[in-house]
């Protein structure tokens, strides 16, 4: 039973211990150790948030460089369609044109041979006539009327056309 | 055997340190100073190597005031607990440094007297029911022991019965400390006393015995160390129901 009777003296010297530990617990031991802690927290709470509002931050550029890049990639293919689309209706004109002028040289051309080929046809049936008669003269000795000999040549020369047209 | 356990229990019990110091210290109040001081030694240093990046003795000291001041001020009380840190850390570093000192021998746990353990257990009680007697005033805090709802003639019961609980509460507080400080150092010294017998009288149990002995009290003197911390924590987190008790005696 006495273990359970306090000693007043040991009751005196826990008060004074108490006193003494309390104060200096209080005032000079936990202050520095408690704010050092809630400065931490409040650190790494400060750290952890600016840390997600870069990521946040980081996410929106890179959602806006996505949109950019979209866009840029949409115009890109538009600039190209279009050059594309402009240089074939380029081509289509410069054939037309081409073909156009192609077949006027190709009219002209050939206006050119058949006005050549008409004088060509017109000196050979000059000389042929006159060559005819004279041949014709000399083989038959008499002249031929004007009439007959015109008769022969345009039958000659309806000969040779037929052959000038194979 | 029985005069050795007298002897030990002699060695337990509570007497003078010195016959011839002037102011005459108990050999538990004597290891209990030098508890102290030790303690004052480490939370002084301690508090002046707190930094952000904290190192070497600044980080035992942090995880002790984190521990006791999130792990059971905040955890029992709520924010406002922070509030209540500086008394509940007193106490745990108190309890904390007896205890473990006590596992030194031949320091005994300055706790393992009841003069130490009655006298911080009836600062509690005072210290707790100051701060319910200032929250709310003397007569509604005494009103407020009979929960708010107890039919009227139950009221006079309750009342008695709780204010005999209250008025327990410092003697529980302090005999669970003191007992367990003082039990585990008496089965010490048990088995040391056995292992001392098993030598002195040489014979084939004590080939026995001896091992026996030793091993047991390896292993108690390991499960002392956790208790030293485990009752340092019963008493602190006690503490803390009881002041959170009084703040909310209303409810």
């Amino acid at each position: 039973m006495e273990l359970i009777i306090p000693n007043t003296t040991e009751m005196w010297v826990n008060v004074v211990a108490f006193a003494v530990l309390f104060i200096v617990m209080w005032k000079f031991a936990f202050p520095p150790i408690t704010k050092m802690l809630d400065e931490r927290a409040n650190k790494i709470r400060e750290s952890l948030e600016r840390a997600e509002e870069t990521r946040v931050e980081a996410e929106r550029l890179l959602e806006e460089y996505k949109v950019q890049m979209a866009e840029a990639r949409a115009e890109a293919t538009q600039v190209i369609e279009q050059g594309r689309k402009v240089a074939e209706s380029m081509k289509t004109e410069i054939l037309a044109k081409a073909k156009e002028e192609a077949e006027a040289e190709k009219a002209k051309a050939i206006e050119a041979i058949q006005a050549e080929k008409a004088a060509a046809m017109a000196e050979i049936k000059g000389e042929v006539a006159d060559l005819s008669v004279a041949v014709a003269g000399k083989i038959i000795g008499s002249s031929l009327s004007k009439k007959d000999h015109e008769a022969l040549i345009d039958k000659y020369l309806a000969e040779v056309g037929s052959l000038n047209e194979n | 055997m029985t005069e050795k356990i007298a002897e030990l229990l002699h060695e337990l019990s509570v007497r003078p340190f010195s016959e011839h110091a002037a102011f005459s210290l108990t050999n538990y109040t004597f290891w209990l100073i030098i508890a102290v001081v030790l303690l004052l030694v480490f939370v002084v240093v301690a508090s002046r190597k707190a930094r952000l990046v904290p190192s070497g003795v600044g980080n035992i000291a942090e995880a002790a005031v984190d521990f006791v001041r999130n792990g059971v001020c905040v955890d029992i009380m709520g924010p406002e607990g922070k509030k209540c840190f500086p008394f509940i850390g007193t106490m745990f570093f108190f309890v904390l440094f007896n205890n473990l000192l006590g596992n030194i021998p031949p320091a005994l746990p300055g706790t393992g007297t009841v003069g130490t353990t009655f006298t911080w257990a009836i600062v509690v009680f005072l210290v707790y029911n100051g701060i319910g007697i200032k929250k709310i005033g003397f007569f509604r805090y005494i009103k407020a022991l009979v929960p708010s709802g107890t039919p009227v003639f139950l009221a006079p019961l309750i009342f008695v019965i709780e204010l005999i609980s209250h008025f327990l509460r410092p003697f529980t507080l302090g005999v669970r400390l003191f007992a367990n400080m003082y039990a585990g150092h008496i089965m010490l010294g048990v088995f040391t006393v056995f292992m001392a017998l098993a030598l002195e009288h040489f014979t084939a149990t004590s080939a026995i015995v001896l091992p026996l002995s030793f091993l047991m009290s390896v292993i108690l003197r390991a499960f002392e160390v956790f208790v030293a911390v485990l009752q340092a924590y019963i008493f602190t987190i006690l503490t803390a129901v009881y002041i959170n008790g009084a703040i909310h005696a209303e409810h």
